[in-house]
């Protein structure tokens, strides 16, 4: 089960749009603007190796006879689409990766030399005088065009990049060097259309790539060291960045479970209790009212009345604790001393939906229990009304309650999404909704891992109260 | 003549007497005040929907100028456009120059215009047209100007204002309102639609067969495991790239080929454990059972244990692309389980009575005692849960647009006005209103499921 969330969880990160590396490395390096593209390469090299990234995803791969089995060691996601489509369509791989060389050299070249040396060869060739900015011009246009010929899958385009290349290059004496190159390429184009195998996508190759893939490692990663990866906003190891953020929230839960079933099942006894009664009727219509306000419309309009300079400013705005105070010397009775009026609000608007919710149940599985057989006995005995409600009633009626638990957790940690957004808490809920606007995946995965953890906990916790709850089930 | 007559009084009662299930929760619906009340309100929310644009629209629904007749509010709909074969764009002769003057329908303000006759929609707004007097959060109470026939800038009559206001680009939020009921209903129809789909055929497979009715050889299993592998491979890694330009060019296209895409990978699976009946040696021809209940059962745990919210919010933000199809069919793949769990519930009540037994005895097939004889008696939970569960689509809907996730960004709907709101507290009318439209609808869902299920359910009424 576990291995099922984790593997949609890798699935979701590995599909991911965007490279984390490009991420990272902009995240990272943004003070030291280091324009030298071949040390930046190097760190980018150098931090793949350490995410693993130039391994394949999984133990094993589904490809056609014409893909090669090492093109996840292309990193730019769109040459790599490129490439793939390239493949699709021709599928003859050797002369597609001549084309891709062919380009690549082109680009290497176009790159390495600049406008200096050029003019500097051509005055030994020829006798006019170049102006420099022309020169630039026409390198730069190479450049440009080789750059998006790794981003072109289409025939059409491909030819006409192709020729205008051969263009600029043919018209200018100065770009004489570049002939070779340019005849390569076009020549190995025309090589890989002629000499397409297109067969060879029609037919399925299983690779094996055993236990040296990005899954193996990341699995190997969170089973044995506890790693989740770092995150690829500013680098910090995940799990240290969810702990805190995990503990912020869990004490929102778990305080607003308890008061919910604190306050449900005594109204839910209450109103089955006093059935057709008035109290009965209204506490149904306000739990009724309460179960359908939507979460953040209730959390907003908390706000709009106790926490705003046109009403009462009873509670801050929002946050999780105050900002100009150090809290991290206090105990824990200190600290919650400062803490607890950012939470009042979002306790309040987690409890009330659930709490609805409960006692709604508790009252009909309560009607249902109080119509059997054995409470008529009980009763007949002369037993009191609150003995019979309490000890023979309520064990009974709770069981449907208990499984609600299983229920009620998930939908509070997702529900902390919206929650903490509303009210600026930083929790989980929170740091999984930036770690998504900004694309920072292994924060989601773990997210993702952990509350499915924390649900199989709960469905533990629910089996454990079933047992205490009711005799007749015993592990 | 007699005797005729003496048939049809023996007929009659006999008709009346006979016990309707479904006349009965009729009238025990009926019966049930609040959810009959909440049905109409219902109606009349769907009617809003429909007829939005008629409702709440900036372009008047008939106009004369100029001795010229126009229908504007016709003509933007692409369906009555192609009925009544109107433009969006008509031109007039000005009286004063004499040249022709063209209107184009969507960018004219008509109201500043010296019309002959004219009918408006009711609420004379758009929900998309910004109102550049009113912009900056014009409150419902406070002055409102606009710019009228003669040019000049007075106060809005009645007509004309902003009974609940705008937002900071001007933009009225009852237009808003009553627009964003589509999207609302849209999401909460089709999204359940889909889950209903997945969830009575899931969870009938799973009541009914159980793990051990579905019976077939070794090799069949066995093949079709081996299958899905060529399968997934011809059916998805082949014409993956036909898919991804197929949902680039537009989103319904790329569904369709993802469905003929569904189609192969079935057909080849179903090639393979046509090629494992062949086998007839007795080692590969045991039969062995299918544990579809367990692997159903198994799923919907899997589903279940993830936080659907968050599940849902990183799907979307996987697929850059907004658009209330991707969001309709999110909701509805990720909220299948429930209806899956009540029918899988039912039917494993059901397959163990007689007249199943008795069905079964009579020769019928498997389809046919599911979807005849089974599943009717299972289907009233099913409406339950649906009515629930639009009232949680929409919930989760509304929630995403108020995060800024899940519709595109220009589709003005109750979330993102209630979003809208949020950053500007001064303007109380951006929360209440769009904040009681969501509570009211998911209200009277939930007032017609409770409903449902006490008519349906005689024996959860207390």
């Amino acid at each position: 089960m576990m291995l099922l969330v984790s593997l949609m969880a890798f699935w979701i990160s590995a599909s991911a749009p965007g490279d984390p590396v490009e991420i990272l490395t902009n995240s990272g390096t943004a003070q030291g603007s280091s324009n030298n593209i071949s040390v930046k390469k190097d760190i980018k090299d150098s931090l793949r190796n350490k995410l693993g990234l130039n391994k394949p995803l999984f133990y094993f791969s589904l490809n056609s006879l014409a893909e090669c089995d090492t093109l996840h060691k292309i990193y730019d996601k769109l040459t790599r689409n490129t490439l793939s489509r390239l493949t699709a369509k021709y599928g003859n791989w050797k002369e597609i990766h001549a084309y891709y060389t062919a380009i690549l050299n082109l680009q290497q070249k176009s790159l390495s030399l600049s406008a200096d040396t050029l003019l500097l060869r051509c005055a030994a060739d020829s006798a006019d005088l170049m102006q420099k900015d022309e020169v630039n011009n026409s390198l730069n246009q190479i450049i440009n065009e080789t750059n998006s010929l790794l981003h072109t899958y289409e025939h059409n385009f491909i030819q006409t990049k192709i020729d205008s290349i051969k263009n600029i290059i043919y018209d200018q004496n100065y770009l004489n060097c570049f002939k070779a190159e340019a005849d390569n390429l076009s020549e190995s184009y025309m090589q890989m259309i002629a000499n397409s195998t297109g067969w060879k996508n029609y037919v399925p190759v299983v690779r094996w790539h055993g236990l040296n893939s990005q899954y193996h490692q990341w699995l190997k990663n969170i089973l044995l060291k506890g790693d989740f990866g770092i995150s690829y906003t500013d680098g910090q190891p995940v799990i240290t960045k969810i702990w805190n953020k995990f503990l912020l929230s869990s004490r929102l839960i778990i305080i607003s479970i308890f008061l919910a079933y604190l306050i449900s099942i005594p109204i839910g006894i209450a109103s089955a209790r006093r059935r057709g009664s008035w109290f009965e009727k209204t506490t149904g219509t306000i739990l009724f009212m309460l179960y359908s306000l939507p979460g953040f419309f209730a959390g907003t309009m908390l706000l709009y009345w106790f926490a705003n300079p046109d009403h009462w400013v009873w509670f801050p705005e929002g946050g999780s604790q105050p900002i100009d105070i150090d809290l991290s010397q206090m105990n824990f009775f200190e600290r919650f001393a400062y803490q607890w009026p950012y939470m009042v609000l979002p306790i309040i608007t987690y409890t009330y939906s659930s709490f609805a919710f409960i006692s709604r149940i508790i009252r009909v599985s309560m009607l249902e229990v109080l119509s059997q057989d054995y409470i008529r006995t009980a009763r007949a005995k002369g037993l009191s009304d609150n003995r019979v409600i309490y000890k023979h009633a309520l064990r009974n009626a709770l069981l449907p309650v208990i499984t609600l638990f299983v229920n009620i957790f998930p939908a509070a940690v997702g529900g902390s999404v919206i929650l903490e957004t509303i009210f600026n808490y930083s929790g989980m809920g929170l740091a999984g909704f930036d770690a998504i606007r900004n694309y920072d995946y292994p924060m989601i995965v773990s997210l993702f891992t952990l509350s499915g953890f924390m649900t199989m906990i709960a469905y533990f916790v629910a089996d454990l109260l079933y047992a205490f709850v009711d005799p007749r089930i015993s592990y | 003549m007699k005797k005729n007559k003496k048939h049809i009084i023996n007929t009659e009662p006999a008709e009346a007497n006979l016990f309707s299930y479904r006349k009965y929760a009729f009238t025990q619906f009926k019966k049930n005040k609040p959810a009959w009340y909440a049905s109409w309100l219902l109606c009349l929310i769907i009617f809003i929907a429909l007829f939005a644009s008629f409702i709440a629209n900036d372009q008047p629904i008939y106009a004369k100028y100029r001795g010229k007749n126009f229908y504007p509010v016709f003509s933007q709909h692409w369906l009555i456009k192609s009925i009544f074969n109107t433009n969006a764009v008509d031109s007039t002769i000005n009286p004063e120059t004499g040249y022709w003057e063209k209107i184009q329908f969507d960018i004219t303000d008509w109201r500043t215009l010296e019309l002959e006759k004219v009918i408006w929609a009711p609420i004379p707004y758009s929900p998309h047209k910004q109102d550049i007097y009113n912009n900056d959060f014009a409150s419902p109470r406070s002055k409102q100007y606009m710019k009228n026939a003669q040019g000049k800038i007075v106060e809005s009559p009645w007509f004309f204002r902003h009974h609940l206001g705008t937002d900071a680009l001007g933009r009225d939020v009852l237009s808003g309102l009553i627009h964003g009921t589509k999207v609302s209903l849209l999401v909460g129809f089709f999204s359940v639609i889909i889950a209903a789909i997945i969830g009575v055929f899931l969870g009938s497979m799973a009541g009914y067969f159980g793990d051990n009715r579905i019976k077939i050889s070794r090799a069949s299993f066995w093949f079709s495991v081996l299958g899905i592998i060529p399968a997934y491979f011809y059916a998805f890694h082949v014409r993956r790239f036909v898919i991804a330009d197929a949902f680039a060019d537009k989103i319904w296209w790329g569904c369709v080929q993802l469905l003929f895409s569904l189609f192969i990978f079935c057909a080849i699976v179903y090639l393979f454990y046509k090629a494992g009946t062949l086998l007839k040696n007795r080692f590969f021809a045991k039969q062995v059972s299918l544990p579809v209940d367990s692997i159903v059962s198994r799923s919907i745990e899997l589903l279940n244990s993830l936080p659907r919210l968050i599940l849902i919010i990183t799907v979307s933000a996987i697929i850059k692309e907004r658009s209330l199809l991707i969001l309709v069919i999110i909701i509805g793949f990720t909220s299948w389980t429930e209806i899956a769990r009540f029918v899988r519930a039912e039917l494993l009540k059901v397959r163990v009575l007689d007249y199943i037994t008795a069905a079964k005895a009579s020769g019928l097939s498997n389809r046919q005692i599911i979807l005849k004889h089974a599943l009717p008696n299972a289907l009233a939970p099913v409406f339950v849960t649906v009515a629930f569960g639009m009232a949680s689509a929409i919930l989760i809907e509304s929630g995403l647009s108020f995060l800024g996730i899940g519709v595109p960004e220009e589709m003005v709907t109750w979330g993102s006005m209630l979003n809208a709101g949020r950053q500007e507290f001064d303007a109380w009318w951006m929360i209440v209103f769009p904040g009681m439209a969501i509570f009211i609808t998911i209200t009277i869902y939930n007032l017609i499921g409770e409903g449902l299920r006490d008519a349906l359910d005689p024996k959860l009424k207390n």
